[in-house]
Protein backbone atom coordinates (compact mmCIF):
# COMPACT_ATOMS: atom_id res chain seq x y z
CA UNK A 1 0.00 0.00 0.00
CA UNK A 2 0.95 3.45 -0.98
CA UNK A 3 1.17 6.59 1.51
CA UNK A 4 -1.72 7.82 -1.09
CA UNK A 5 -3.62 4.71 -0.70
CA UNK A 6 -3.25 4.75 3.15
CA UNK A 7 -4.10 8.29 3.06
CA UNK A 8 -7.19 7.83 1.42
CA UNK A 9 -8.40 4.86 3.62
CA UNK A 10 -7.38 7.23 6.70
CA UNK A 11 -9.91 9.49 5.44
CA UNK A 12 -12.09 7.01 4.14
CA UNK A 13 -12.47 5.68 7.75
CA UNK A 14 -11.52 2.64 6.48
CA UNK A 15 -9.17 2.11 9.10
CA UNK A 16 -7.45 4.73 12.09
CA UNK A 17 -3.72 5.68 11.98
CA UNK A 18 -3.87 3.89 15.32
CA UNK A 19 -4.55 0.86 13.94
CA UNK A 20 -2.39 1.46 11.00
CA UNK A 21 0.78 2.09 13.05
CA UNK A 22 -0.23 -0.57 15.26
CA UNK A 23 -0.34 -3.03 12.19
CA UNK A 24 3.16 -2.13 11.19
CA UNK A 25 4.38 -1.67 15.11
CA UNK A 26 3.29 -5.52 14.59
CA UNK A 27 5.19 -6.35 10.99
CA UNK A 28 8.13 -4.72 12.44
CA UNK A 29 8.21 -7.24 15.75
CA UNK A 30 7.79 -10.18 13.49
CA UNK A 31 10.60 -9.35 10.48
CA UNK A 32 13.21 -6.55 12.18
CA UNK A 33 15.07 -9.66 13.90
CA UNK A 34 15.76 -10.85 11.05
CA UNK A 35 16.04 -8.24 8.75
CA UNK A 36 17.95 -5.71 11.03
CA UNK A 37 16.67 -2.84 9.54
CA UNK A 38 15.58 -0.72 12.50
CA UNK A 39 18.49 0.34 15.67
CA UNK A 40 15.33 1.94 18.16
CA UNK A 41 11.93 1.61 17.50
CA UNK A 42 9.90 4.29 19.20
CA UNK A 43 6.84 2.07 19.72
CA UNK A 44 5.45 4.36 22.76
CA UNK A 45 5.41 7.58 21.00
CA UNK A 46 4.59 6.19 17.38
CA UNK A 47 1.19 5.22 19.48
CA UNK A 48 0.89 8.49 20.98
CA UNK A 49 1.19 10.60 17.37
CA UNK A 50 -1.40 8.07 16.08
CA UNK A 51 -3.78 8.92 18.60
CA UNK A 52 -3.38 12.39 18.11
CA UNK A 53 -3.39 12.32 14.08
CA UNK A 54 -6.74 10.21 14.65
CA UNK A 55 -8.53 12.88 17.13
CA UNK A 56 -6.92 15.58 15.06
CA UNK A 57 -8.35 14.40 11.78
CA UNK A 58 -11.76 13.55 13.47
CA UNK A 59 -11.50 17.28 14.55
CA UNK A 60 -11.27 18.44 11.36
CA UNK A 61 -7.33 19.31 11.39
CA UNK A 62 -6.52 17.39 8.82
CA UNK A 63 -2.26 18.28 8.19
CA UNK A 64 -2.05 16.52 4.65
CA UNK A 65 -1.31 13.54 2.92
CA UNK A 66 1.29 12.57 5.58
CA UNK A 67 -0.86 12.63 8.40
CA UNK A 68 -1.18 9.34 10.05
CA UNK A 69 1.30 7.63 7.76
CA UNK A 70 4.05 5.72 9.89
CA UNK A 71 7.33 6.70 8.98
CA UNK A 72 10.99 6.40 10.04
CA UNK A 73 14.28 7.60 9.39
CA UNK A 74 17.93 6.83 9.05
CA UNK A 75 20.10 6.66 12.45
CA UNK A 76 21.41 9.62 11.38
CA UNK A 77 18.78 12.33 12.26
CA UNK A 78 18.64 14.24 15.53
CA UNK A 79 15.79 13.15 16.85
CA UNK A 80 14.64 15.13 20.39
CA UNK A 81 14.88 12.49 23.05
CA UNK A 82 15.55 9.48 20.96
CA UNK A 83 18.76 8.01 20.94
CA UNK A 84 20.83 8.86 17.76
CA UNK A 85 24.17 6.79 16.84
CA UNK A 86 25.26 7.52 13.40
CA UNK A 87 25.37 3.73 13.43
CA UNK A 88 28.59 3.98 15.80
CA UNK A 89 29.88 3.29 19.12
CA UNK A 90 31.31 7.14 19.08
CA UNK A 91 27.49 8.20 19.72
CA UNK A 92 26.81 5.27 21.45
CA UNK A 93 24.90 7.57 24.25
CA UNK A 94 23.94 10.53 22.32
CA UNK A 95 20.23 11.92 22.85
CA UNK A 96 19.98 15.01 21.34
CA UNK A 97 17.99 18.01 22.56
CA UNK A 98 16.12 18.54 19.47
CA UNK A 99 15.10 17.41 15.93
CA UNK A 100 16.87 18.07 12.85
CA UNK A 101 15.29 20.33 10.25
CA UNK A 102 13.44 17.31 7.93
CA UNK A 103 12.04 15.44 11.50
CA UNK A 104 10.22 18.39 12.46
CA UNK A 105 9.03 18.87 9.25
CA UNK A 106 7.51 15.28 9.38
CA UNK A 107 6.24 15.38 12.55
CA UNK A 108 4.82 18.74 11.53
CA UNK A 109 3.30 17.31 8.05
CA UNK A 110 1.40 14.81 11.07
CA UNK A 111 3.24 11.52 9.77
CA UNK A 112 3.55 9.04 12.79
CA UNK A 113 7.65 8.48 13.79
CA UNK A 114 8.14 4.87 14.44
CA UNK A 115 12.06 5.06 15.01
CA UNK A 116 15.27 5.05 13.80
CA UNK A 117 16.56 2.96 11.21
CA UNK A 118 20.27 1.09 10.86
CA UNK A 119 22.78 2.05 8.44
CA UNK A 120 26.55 2.06 7.43
CA UNK A 121 28.99 2.62 10.60
CA UNK A 122 28.79 6.63 9.95
CA UNK A 123 26.93 6.80 6.53
CA UNK A 124 30.93 6.19 5.28
CA UNK A 125 30.01 3.01 3.17
CA UNK A 126 27.61 1.34 1.11
CA UNK A 127 27.17 -2.47 2.45
CA UNK A 128 25.13 -1.38 5.70
CA UNK A 129 26.99 -4.35 7.57
CA UNK A 130 27.35 -2.50 10.18
CA UNK A 131 30.28 -4.01 12.53
CA UNK A 132 28.66 -2.90 15.84
CA UNK A 133 24.82 -3.16 15.31
CA UNK A 134 24.81 -6.03 12.99
CA UNK A 135 24.56 -6.66 9.54
CA UNK A 136 21.44 -5.18 7.68
CA UNK A 137 19.44 -7.62 5.28
CA UNK A 138 18.03 -7.33 2.07
CA UNK A 139 14.44 -8.32 2.42
CA UNK A 140 14.23 -9.75 -0.97
CA UNK A 141 16.97 -12.53 -0.30
CA UNK A 142 18.77 -12.04 3.40
CA UNK A 143 21.79 -13.53 1.96
CA UNK A 144 22.58 -10.02 0.40
CA UNK A 145 23.46 -6.77 1.03
CA UNK A 146 20.59 -3.67 1.09
CA UNK A 147 23.11 -1.16 -0.27
CA UNK A 148 24.11 1.63 2.04
CA UNK A 149 24.89 3.80 4.07
CA UNK A 150 20.76 3.82 3.88
CA UNK A 151 20.18 0.69 4.15
CA UNK A 152 18.25 -0.04 6.58
CA UNK A 153 15.82 2.65 5.12
CA UNK A 154 15.96 0.96 1.75
CA UNK A 155 15.00 -2.56 3.66
CA UNK A 156 12.11 -0.99 5.82
CA UNK A 157 10.01 0.41 2.80
CA UNK A 158 11.18 -2.60 0.75
CA UNK A 159 9.77 -5.12 3.58
CA UNK A 160 6.53 -2.78 4.51
CA UNK A 161 7.96 -1.63 7.96
CA UNK A 162 7.13 1.70 6.96
CA UNK A 163 5.06 3.63 4.35
CA UNK A 164 8.51 6.24 3.79
CA UNK A 165 11.79 6.51 5.50
CA UNK A 166 14.29 9.45 5.32
CA UNK A 167 17.69 8.77 4.13
CA UNK A 168 20.77 10.65 3.83
CA UNK A 169 23.25 10.59 0.13
CA UNK A 170 27.18 11.47 0.33
CA UNK A 171 28.03 9.13 -2.79
CA UNK A 172 25.26 7.04 -3.70
CA UNK A 173 23.76 6.45 -0.08
CA UNK A 174 20.19 7.08 -1.23
CA UNK A 175 19.89 5.68 -4.45
CA UNK A 176 21.96 2.53 -3.96
CA UNK A 177 19.76 0.94 -1.28
CA UNK A 178 16.99 1.76 -3.40
CA UNK A 179 18.26 -0.25 -6.17
CA UNK A 180 19.47 -3.31 -4.36
CA UNK A 181 16.22 -2.86 -2.58
CA UNK A 182 13.72 -2.31 -4.87
CA UNK A 183 12.18 1.10 -3.36
CA UNK A 184 12.27 4.76 -4.66
CA UNK A 185 15.22 7.01 -3.53
CA UNK A 186 15.24 10.75 -4.51
CA UNK A 187 18.42 12.23 -3.97
CA UNK A 188 17.17 16.04 -4.34
CA UNK A 189 19.03 18.87 -5.33
CA UNK A 190 22.09 20.30 -2.89
CA UNK A 191 20.53 22.72 -0.78
CA UNK A 192 16.85 21.72 -2.01
CA UNK A 193 16.59 19.96 2.09
CA UNK A 194 18.18 21.51 4.80
CA UNK A 195 20.93 19.34 6.50
CA UNK A 196 20.68 21.05 9.82
CA UNK A 197 20.42 18.49 12.41
CA UNK A 198 21.63 15.60 10.34
CA UNK A 199 25.45 14.18 11.62
CA UNK A 200 27.71 15.31 8.39
CA UNK A 201 30.01 12.89 6.85
CA UNK A 202 31.07 15.59 4.11
CA UNK A 203 29.39 19.07 4.72
CA UNK A 204 29.70 19.62 0.48
CA UNK A 205 28.36 16.39 -0.43
CA UNK A 206 25.78 15.22 2.02
CA UNK A 207 21.97 15.57 0.80
CA UNK A 208 18.88 14.18 2.49
CA UNK A 209 15.88 12.38 0.71
CA UNK A 210 13.04 10.08 1.10
CA UNK A 211 12.94 6.64 0.24
CA UNK A 212 9.25 5.23 -0.42
CA UNK A 213 7.30 2.68 -2.46
CA UNK A 214 6.36 4.63 -4.92
CA UNK A 215 7.45 7.94 -7.01
CA UNK A 216 4.48 10.00 -5.76
CA UNK A 217 4.99 8.96 -2.32
CA UNK A 218 8.61 10.51 -2.67
CA UNK A 219 7.28 13.83 -3.84
CA UNK A 220 4.72 13.58 -0.73
CA UNK A 221 7.82 13.59 1.31
CA UNK A 222 9.77 15.85 -0.65
CA UNK A 223 6.51 18.19 -0.42
CA UNK A 224 7.60 17.97 3.52
CA UNK A 225 10.77 18.21 4.14
CA UNK A 226 12.40 21.02 0.90
CA UNK A 227 12.58 24.67 2.03
CA UNK A 228 15.06 27.18 2.98
CA UNK A 229 16.53 27.04 6.31
CA UNK A 230 18.69 30.20 7.16
CA UNK A 231 20.01 27.54 10.16
CA UNK A 232 21.69 25.70 7.10
CA UNK A 233 24.56 27.63 5.34
CA UNK A 234 23.83 25.37 1.82
CA UNK A 235 20.36 25.78 1.94
CA UNK A 236 18.72 27.44 -1.35
CA UNK A 237 16.30 30.05 -1.45
CA UNK A 238 15.08 28.26 -4.81
CA UNK A 239 11.16 28.20 -4.84
CA UNK A 240 9.67 25.37 -3.24
CA UNK A 241 6.64 24.14 -5.77
CA UNK A 242 4.12 20.94 -5.85
CA UNK A 243 6.30 17.97 -6.27
CA UNK A 244 3.77 15.49 -6.94
CA UNK A 245 3.57 14.61 -10.45
CA UNK A 246 -0.44 15.15 -11.91
CA UNK A 247 -2.81 12.03 -12.19
CA UNK A 248 -1.84 12.08 -16.12
CA UNK A 249 1.90 13.09 -16.51
CA UNK A 250 2.66 13.65 -19.98
CA UNK A 251 5.93 12.67 -21.41
CA UNK A 252 5.39 13.06 -24.64
CA UNK A 253 8.64 15.31 -26.68
CA UNK A 254 10.45 15.70 -23.68
CA UNK A 255 14.06 15.11 -24.25
CA UNK A 256 15.58 12.19 -22.57
CA UNK A 257 19.12 11.92 -22.40
CA UNK A 258 20.77 8.09 -22.98
CA UNK A 259 24.41 8.00 -22.14
CA UNK A 260 26.16 6.11 -24.80
CA UNK A 261 29.78 6.37 -23.08
CA UNK A 262 30.50 5.23 -19.32
CA UNK A 263 26.95 4.55 -17.74
CA UNK A 264 26.87 0.71 -19.66
CA UNK A 265 30.67 0.43 -19.40
CA UNK A 266 31.15 -2.78 -17.38
CA UNK A 267 27.40 -3.17 -16.22
CA UNK A 268 25.68 -6.36 -15.42
CA UNK A 269 23.58 -8.02 -18.22
CA UNK A 270 20.38 -8.14 -16.62
CA UNK A 271 20.67 -4.46 -14.99
CA UNK A 272 21.49 -3.71 -19.19
CA UNK A 273 18.55 -5.34 -20.28
CA UNK A 274 16.46 -4.03 -17.57
CA UNK A 275 17.07 -0.18 -17.94
CA UNK A 276 17.11 -0.36 -21.30
CA UNK A 277 14.07 -2.21 -21.63
CA UNK A 278 12.11 1.11 -19.32
CA UNK A 279 14.27 3.19 -21.58
CA UNK A 280 11.74 1.44 -24.38
CA UNK A 281 8.66 1.91 -22.68
CA UNK A 282 9.53 5.63 -22.12
CA UNK A 283 9.66 6.32 -25.43
CA UNK A 284 6.44 4.58 -26.43
CA UNK A 285 4.93 6.94 -24.32
CA UNK A 286 5.83 9.70 -26.68
CA UNK A 287 9.63 10.74 -24.65
CA UNK A 288 12.11 11.55 -27.24
CA UNK A 289 14.90 9.57 -26.28
CA UNK A 290 18.69 10.93 -27.34
CA UNK A 291 21.87 8.83 -27.13
CA UNK A 292 24.57 11.20 -25.81
CA UNK A 293 28.02 11.40 -24.55
CA UNK A 294 28.30 12.48 -20.92
CA UNK A 295 31.37 14.29 -19.78
CA UNK A 296 34.32 11.91 -17.76
CA UNK A 297 32.16 10.94 -15.23
CA UNK A 298 35.32 8.98 -14.03
CA UNK A 299 37.08 12.09 -13.45
CA UNK A 300 34.25 13.53 -11.39
CA UNK A 301 34.37 10.30 -9.11
CA UNK A 302 37.85 10.94 -8.45
CA UNK A 303 37.26 14.63 -7.54
CA UNK A 304 34.35 13.54 -5.40
CA UNK A 305 36.20 10.95 -3.71
CA UNK A 306 38.81 13.67 -2.76
CA UNK A 307 36.56 16.09 -1.36
CA UNK A 308 35.07 13.12 0.19
CA UNK A 309 37.68 11.29 1.91
CA UNK A 310 39.07 14.95 3.33
CA UNK A 311 36.16 15.98 4.65
CA UNK A 312 34.83 13.24 6.33
CA UNK A 313 38.44 12.93 7.92
CA UNK A 314 38.67 16.38 9.16
CA UNK A 315 35.02 15.90 10.35
CA UNK A 316 35.79 12.21 12.33
CA UNK A 317 39.63 13.83 13.15
CA UNK A 318 38.82 14.10 16.90
CA UNK A 319 37.74 10.92 17.08
CA UNK A 320 40.65 8.86 15.75
CA UNK A 321 42.70 8.93 18.75
CA UNK A 322 41.17 6.24 19.47
CA UNK A 323 40.98 3.43 16.25
CA UNK A 324 39.69 0.57 18.07
CA UNK A 325 36.00 2.62 17.74
CA UNK A 326 35.92 2.31 13.97
CA UNK A 327 35.04 -0.57 11.91
CA UNK A 328 38.43 -1.80 9.59
CA UNK A 329 36.74 -0.71 6.30
CA UNK A 330 35.54 3.08 7.46
CA UNK A 331 39.33 3.47 9.45
CA UNK A 332 40.98 2.49 5.86
CA UNK A 333 39.23 5.07 4.54
CA UNK A 334 39.75 8.17 7.30
CA UNK A 335 43.34 7.17 7.17
CA UNK A 336 43.18 7.73 3.20
CA UNK A 337 41.73 11.36 3.98
CA UNK A 338 44.23 12.37 6.57
CA UNK A 339 46.92 11.44 3.56
CA UNK A 340 45.45 14.07 1.09
CA UNK A 341 47.29 16.74 1.08
CA UNK A 342 44.94 20.53 1.52
CA UNK A 343 45.94 21.49 -1.61
CA UNK A 344 44.43 18.51 -2.82
CA UNK A 345 41.37 19.62 -1.58
CA UNK A 346 41.57 22.86 -2.92
CA UNK A 347 41.85 21.66 -6.50
CA UNK A 348 39.12 18.92 -6.24
CA UNK A 349 36.73 22.04 -5.42
CA UNK A 350 38.57 23.67 -7.94
CA UNK A 351 37.80 21.10 -10.37
CA UNK A 352 33.87 20.39 -9.05
CA UNK A 353 33.74 24.31 -10.67
CA UNK A 354 34.99 23.01 -13.74
CA UNK A 355 33.02 20.08 -13.81
CA UNK A 356 29.65 21.74 -13.46
CA UNK A 357 30.29 24.20 -15.90
CA UNK A 358 31.18 21.67 -18.66
CA UNK A 359 28.45 19.07 -17.63
CA UNK A 360 25.49 22.06 -17.54
CA UNK A 361 26.10 22.37 -21.32
CA UNK A 362 24.09 18.81 -21.73
CA UNK A 363 20.98 20.43 -20.60
CA UNK A 364 20.87 22.76 -23.76
CA UNK A 365 19.79 19.24 -25.73
CA UNK A 366 17.92 16.89 -23.34
CA UNK A 367 15.74 17.66 -20.68
CA UNK A 368 16.77 15.07 -18.05
CA UNK A 369 19.20 11.71 -18.30
CA UNK A 370 18.56 7.73 -17.16
CA UNK A 371 21.20 5.61 -16.68
CA UNK A 372 21.74 2.71 -14.40
CA UNK A 373 21.96 3.23 -10.56
CA UNK A 374 24.37 0.86 -10.14
CA UNK A 375 25.94 -1.59 -12.58
CA UNK A 376 25.09 -4.66 -10.70
CA UNK A 377 22.16 -5.78 -8.29
CA UNK A 378 22.97 -6.52 -4.80
CA UNK A 379 26.12 -8.70 -3.82
CA UNK A 380 26.17 -11.18 -0.89
CA UNK A 381 26.86 -9.42 2.35
CA UNK A 382 30.74 -9.53 3.03
CA UNK A 383 31.95 -9.80 -0.69
CA UNK A 384 34.69 -7.38 -1.07
CA UNK A 385 34.57 -7.27 -4.96
CA UNK A 386 31.95 -7.89 -8.30
CA UNK A 387 33.08 -9.13 -11.27
CA UNK A 388 31.53 -6.93 -14.26
CA UNK A 389 32.57 -7.54 -17.69
CA UNK A 390 34.72 -9.41 -17.63
CA UNK A 391 36.72 -7.69 -14.48
CA UNK A 392 36.87 -8.36 -10.89
CA UNK A 393 36.24 -4.35 -9.11
CA UNK A 394 36.32 -3.45 -5.51
CA UNK A 395 32.56 -4.04 -4.20
CA UNK A 396 32.80 -0.44 -3.14
CA UNK A 397 33.80 1.74 -6.09
CA UNK A 398 31.65 -0.72 -8.49
CA UNK A 399 28.56 0.24 -6.55
CA UNK A 400 29.27 4.03 -6.36
CA UNK A 401 30.82 4.33 -9.80
CA UNK A 402 27.38 5.65 -11.52
CA UNK A 403 25.90 7.92 -8.53
CA UNK A 404 28.98 9.53 -6.93
CA UNK A 405 28.99 12.26 -9.85
CA UNK A 406 25.63 14.11 -8.87
CA UNK A 407 26.56 14.71 -5.53
CA UNK A 408 29.89 16.68 -6.76
CA UNK A 409 27.70 18.37 -9.43
CA UNK A 410 24.52 18.34 -6.61
CA UNK A 411 22.37 17.66 -9.36
CA UNK A 412 19.02 15.23 -8.29
CA UNK A 413 18.60 12.15 -9.23
CA UNK A 414 15.17 9.97 -8.83
CA UNK A 415 16.25 5.60 -8.24
CA UNK A 416 13.25 3.72 -9.64
CA UNK A 417 13.13 -0.03 -9.84
CA UNK A 418 12.89 -0.95 -13.33
CA UNK A 419 12.69 -4.83 -13.01
CA UNK A 420 14.34 -7.77 -11.63
CA UNK A 421 17.58 -9.85 -12.18
CA UNK A 422 17.51 -13.76 -13.46
CA UNK A 423 17.96 -14.28 -9.74
CA UNK A 424 15.37 -12.33 -8.19
CA UNK A 425 16.89 -9.33 -7.26
CA UNK A 426 15.79 -5.52 -7.54
CA UNK A 427 17.41 -3.59 -10.67
CA UNK A 428 17.59 0.12 -10.76
CA UNK A 429 17.62 3.38 -12.75
CA UNK A 430 18.10 6.58 -12.00
CA UNK A 431 16.69 9.60 -13.96
CA UNK A 432 19.19 12.82 -13.41
CA UNK A 433 18.15 16.64 -14.00
CA UNK A 434 18.93 20.03 -14.20
CA UNK A 435 19.45 21.74 -10.83
CA UNK A 436 16.05 21.98 -8.85
CA UNK A 437 13.60 20.30 -11.51
CA UNK A 438 12.77 17.86 -8.96
CA UNK A 439 9.26 18.27 -10.60
CA UNK A 440 10.49 16.92 -13.94
CA UNK A 441 12.22 14.09 -12.79
CA UNK A 442 9.59 12.82 -10.68
CA UNK A 443 7.10 13.69 -13.59
CA UNK A 444 9.37 11.01 -15.59
CA UNK A 445 9.68 8.38 -12.68
CA UNK A 446 5.74 8.93 -12.65
CA UNK A 447 5.30 8.43 -15.72
CA UNK A 448 7.83 5.51 -16.27
CA UNK A 449 5.88 3.85 -13.38
CA UNK A 450 2.26 4.37 -14.86
CA UNK A 451 3.60 2.73 -17.59
CA UNK A 452 4.37 -0.46 -16.25
CA UNK A 453 7.83 -0.05 -15.63
CA UNK A 454 8.75 -1.56 -12.00
CA UNK A 455 8.79 -4.71 -9.74
CA UNK A 456 6.37 -6.59 -7.71
CA UNK A 457 5.98 -6.23 -3.64
CA UNK A 458 8.90 -7.68 -2.31
CA UNK A 459 8.10 -10.95 -0.92
CA UNK A 460 9.18 -11.23 2.29
CA UNK A 461 7.16 -11.71 5.46
CA UNK B 1 53.99 7.15 -6.89
CA UNK B 2 53.94 8.63 -3.01
CA UNK B 3 55.82 7.06 0.02
CA UNK B 4 52.32 7.28 1.85
CA UNK B 5 54.17 5.87 4.87
CA UNK B 6 56.20 8.68 5.00
CA UNK B 7 53.91 11.19 4.23
CA UNK B 8 52.28 9.90 7.51
CA UNK B 9 55.13 9.89 9.15
CA UNK B 10 55.51 13.18 7.95
CA UNK B 11 52.21 14.64 9.07
CA UNK B 12 52.75 13.03 12.64
CA UNK B 13 49.84 10.80 12.11
CA UNK B 14 50.27 7.31 14.15
CA UNK B 15 48.65 4.93 11.46
CA UNK B 16 49.97 0.83 12.01
CA UNK B 17 52.25 0.08 9.20
CA UNK B 18 49.49 -2.86 8.19
CA UNK B 19 46.97 -0.43 7.89
CA UNK B 20 49.36 1.40 5.64
CA UNK B 21 49.97 -0.99 3.47
CA UNK B 22 46.06 -2.00 3.17
CA UNK B 23 45.32 2.19 1.84
CA UNK B 24 48.34 1.90 -0.56
CA UNK B 25 46.97 0.74 -3.45
CA UNK B 26 43.18 2.69 -3.06
CA UNK B 27 45.15 5.86 -2.60
CA UNK B 28 47.88 5.12 -5.59
CA UNK B 29 44.86 4.54 -7.85
CA UNK B 30 43.32 7.86 -6.82
CA UNK B 31 46.57 9.53 -7.40
CA UNK B 32 46.75 8.76 -10.61
CA UNK B 33 43.26 9.62 -12.21
CA UNK B 34 43.12 12.62 -9.97
CA UNK B 35 47.12 14.10 -10.69
CA UNK B 36 46.50 14.59 -14.49
CA UNK B 37 43.04 16.65 -13.69
CA UNK B 38 44.37 18.66 -10.96
CA UNK B 39 47.49 19.81 -12.98
CA UNK B 40 45.24 20.47 -16.12
CA UNK B 41 43.61 23.59 -13.67
CA UNK B 42 44.07 27.32 -15.04
CA UNK B 43 44.81 30.14 -12.32
CA UNK B 44 41.56 31.29 -12.92
CA UNK B 45 39.67 28.71 -12.05
CA UNK B 46 38.42 29.15 -8.67
CA UNK B 47 37.15 26.30 -5.95
CA UNK B 48 33.51 25.78 -5.23
CA UNK B 49 33.87 26.32 -1.70
CA UNK B 50 31.84 29.74 -1.14
CA UNK B 51 31.72 31.96 2.28
CA UNK B 52 29.46 34.39 2.25
CA UNK B 53 29.86 37.33 4.49
CA UNK B 54 26.54 38.48 4.43
CA UNK B 55 24.65 35.58 5.48
CA UNK B 56 27.38 34.83 8.55
CA UNK B 57 24.76 37.11 10.71
CA UNK B 58 21.80 34.71 9.80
Amino acid sequence: MTIREAAESLRRRRFSALELTTATLGRIERLNPTLRAFLTVTAEQALKQARQADADLAAGNDRGPLHGIPVAVKDIFHTRGVLTTAGSPIYRNFVPDRDAFAIARLEHAGAVMLGKLNMHELAYGITSANPHFGAVRNPWNGKHSPGGSSGGSGAAVAAGLVYAALGTDTGGSIRIPASFCGTVGLKPTYGRVSRRGVMPLSWSLDHVGPLTSSVRDAALLLNAIAGHDPADASSSRYPVVDFVPDADCPVRGLRIGFPENFFFERVDADVELCVRGAVARLESLGANVKPLKVPDIAAMNATARVILLCEASAMLEPHLADRGQFGPDVLALLDQGGLLPATDYIHAQRLRRQMQREFARIWSSVDCLIAPTTPNTAPRTGDTTVKLGGHEEDVRLATTRLVRSMNLLGLPALSIPCGLSGDGLPVGLQIIGPAFEEALILRVGAAMEDGGVGIPPCPVG
Amino acid sequence: MKDWAATAKAAGLDIPAKDISRIVQPLNGLEEVFRPLAESLTPEMEPAVSFRADEEQA
